[in-house]
């Protein structure tokens, strides 16, 4: 512990209330949310997940997360990579564009895609007619999640790319590597742990997203449920033991995320690639 | 290969990096691009590497326009002020990348790649070395590393910005004395950019001395050094002391004492406004006045005897401050101590008129 001259009294009582707000607002939660799903036993709780439509609900989140980060990783380097390395007009709107799902409430990014691709939406009747459908369906869910996931992974990365400049990657254009080259060799591993946080959060984000996706889903059950859509709808039912039991995938999935976070956050100051802290 | 760069103008912005320069590399020699910060020297070696365009001008590889060529293609070494290493490869991979990146038909076997990165790391006396990561390396050792990585693609170009710029004094002097071994060894035309006149005196075979974007003058060290073409040269290229004076026909009149316009002036011109510089070693101080030569009278303010020679600060009569270097016996002989009056003559000079200072620019 570093020395100060703060009393002892000083340090207790903030430690005290600091430990007391974690375990109100953190960890009883946590706590309750296990309780609440083992409490009518281990049998109710695996027949809840057992549940077709709990397993579609979990399809889902899986199919939308497994679209939108690949998607959102590609998004993010490419744009991290042409903001950090590039000098061009329109560099920082580009930058305030990328960070506009985080300002924008998740309600209102779902409604735009129902003005968008919704029945009286811009695209609407044309969708119609070639008996497409987006809104109230699996692509609109992917849609919504692809939107508010969005910055994460290149939010990460263009801090840790300006810190790292462009002399590398000149010196190996000097030496005779060409552009895929470069970026495999040389950019790619030097911003791997950085890159890996990101979509670590970004996943995290895709699963665990209530807002937008609620608002395109049409909660249709086993087909446009996801894992917190499915979670509500059974809570609304009064099934309180089999909504805690699909919450709790969620709350594993989040101790699983910060488990993975802590370790890359290990290995980067190892390998002394600095993150940018701002989640 | 000889480098030849022809009216290269670059800017960037509103400011001019460099204005119509033109300078030659002759095959096989080492050249110093010297300057203050600011004077373009280093965007005229990214321009010579390709990392840079022109905004107009010519660069020729051994008379070939190579102007329209990129950085991959001109097959030059470049080794940068921070080195630029590659953070997450070791020493051996650094040095392995420009062979490894090579198209498949021109890539060197493995076996061959493994013997040249040794046969490099050797060169640098870093063979030990090629598991560690740049990290774990010291200033020099990873400059070193830099110029292996350089050469392993056989560059027919050495190109290297302020090699020696991040180092401590001591490993500085090492290094560009191992520098110029080394090119002596390989032989191959290279180019470095130093804002140290004594770096680039000492190591290059030619020195091209930049200010404000244009060449200010090129030529051996010697010629720079003895011959300085303008106050801006002669200025940078060490201490000096400032006279402003005037000249009639052979004699310079400077305030309360004259002497003879030294023999490379134009006889017989006038000139009102001339400045008059000495460098602090071609002063002499004495207790009487020398008969044969000019002289002025001149208080000792302060004097540091520790280094090579004994620098000693004086003021005149007027108020300005003067600058002298004695050896040592000769400041032992003359038993000064601070706040001794003494006579200050002047063993050579050089001066110039005030149009040619102001072109100059001051210190």
């Amino acid at each position: 512990m570093r020395s100060n001259s703060d009393p002892l009294w000083v340090r207790l009582l903030l430690t005290s209330v600091a430990l007391v707000f974690f375990g109100l607002f953190l960890l009883l939660p946590l706590v309750a949310v296990f309780t609440e799903a083992l409490r009518k036993g281990l049998g109710t709780y695996f027949a809840a997940l057992a549940e077709p439509e709990a397993l579609s609900a979990v399809w889902l989140t899986l199919l939308a997360a497994g679209i939108a980060v690949p998607l959102n990783l590609v998004f993010g380097v490419a744009a991290a990579w042409a903001i950090a390395k590039f000098d061009f007009p329109g560099k920082q709107v580009l930058i305030t564009l990328i960070d506009l799902p985080f300002s924008v409430s998740p309600v209102v990014s779902g409604l735009i895609y129902v003005l968008i691709f919704g029945l009286q939406g811009w695209f609407g009747p044309w969708l119609a007619e070639h008996n497409l459908k987006v809104i109230f369906a699996v692509p609109g869910i992917v849609l919504a999640t692809i939107f508010v996931t969005f910055p994460f992974v290149a939010r990460e990365l263009i801090p840790l790319m300006q810190a790292q400049g462009t002399e590398e990657e000149q010196a190996a254009r000097v030496l005779g590597a060409r552009g895929w080259q470069i970026f495999s060799r040389v950019t790619l591993p030097n911003i791997k742990w950085g890159l890996l946080y990101g979509v670590i959060l970004c996943n995290a984000r895709a699963m665990g997203e209530f807002g937008a996706v609620s608002v395109v889903s049409g909660h249709i059950r086993g087909r446009t449920n996801t894992i917190p859509l499915h979670v509500e709808i059974l809570y609304n039912e009064y099934h309180a033991a089999a909504a805690f039991a699909v919450a709790s995938l969620l709350a594993i999935l989040a101790l699983v995320t910060l488990a993975a976070k802590m370790a890359v956050e290990w290995k980067a100051r190892q390998s002394g690639q600095e993150l940018a802290h701002e989640h | 290969m000889s480098i030849e760069v022809q009216k290269i103008t670059k800017t960037f912005g509103d400011f001019t990096a460099l204005k119509d320069v033109t300078i030659k590399v002759p095959s096989g020699q080492l050249v110093a691009l010297l300057g203050p910060s600011g004077s373009g020297k280093t965007t005229l070696l990214r321009i010579i590497a390709g990392l840079e365009v022109p905004d107009s001008g010519t660069v020729l590889f051994d008379g070939a326009d190579a102007t329209s060529r990129s950085a991959r293609e001109r097959q030059v070494g470049f080794v940068f002020q921070h080195y630029a290493l590659f953070r997450n490869m070791s020493v051996f991979e650094n040095v392995a990348f420009g062979m490894r990146v090579k198209p498949k038909s021109e890539r060197p076997t493995k076996q061959a790649i493994n013997d040249r990165v040794h046969e490099l790391l050797r060169l640098v006396q870093l063979e030990r070395l090629g598991d560690r990561q740049p990290a774990q390396l010291s200033g020099g050792q990873r400059q070193r590393v830099a110029l292996a990585r350089a050469l392993a693609v056989q560059p027919k170009v050495l190109l290297l910005d302020e090699p020696f710029g991040a180092l401590d004094a001591k490993v500085r002097q090492e290094l560009r004395r191992w520098l110029r071994r080394l090119h002596d060894e390989i032989g191959i035309t290279s180019v470095f950019v130093t804002h140290d006149q004594d770096e680039a005196l000492e190591v290059a075979d030619r020195v091209v001395i930049l200010h404000d974007g244009r060449v200010e003058q090129e030529g051996t060290p010697e010629e720079v050094y003895e011959h300085p073409a303008s106050p801006f040269v002669y200025n940078f290229l060490g201490n000096v002391n400032l006279f402003h004076g005037r000249v009639e026909g052979s004699k310079v009149h400077l305030g309360d004492f004259s002497m003879d316009a030294p023999p490379d002036m134009e006889n017989g011109q006038t000139d009102p406004g001339a400045v008059v510089y000495a460098r602090p070693h071609l002063l002499d101080l004495d207790h009487e006045p020398p008969k044969n030569r000019p002289h002025f009278k001149a208080k000792i303010v302060h004097i540091h005897p520790a280094g090579a020679v004994v620098k000693v600060e004086l003021t005149t009569d007027a108020g300005n401050p003067i600058n002298a270097e004695l050896p040592h016996e000769r400041y032992r002989g003359l038993g000064l101590q601070k706040g001794m009056t003494v006579f200050v003559s002047v063993r050579d000079m050089k001066v110039f008129s005030k149009a040619q200072s102001m072109l100059g620019g001051g210190i």
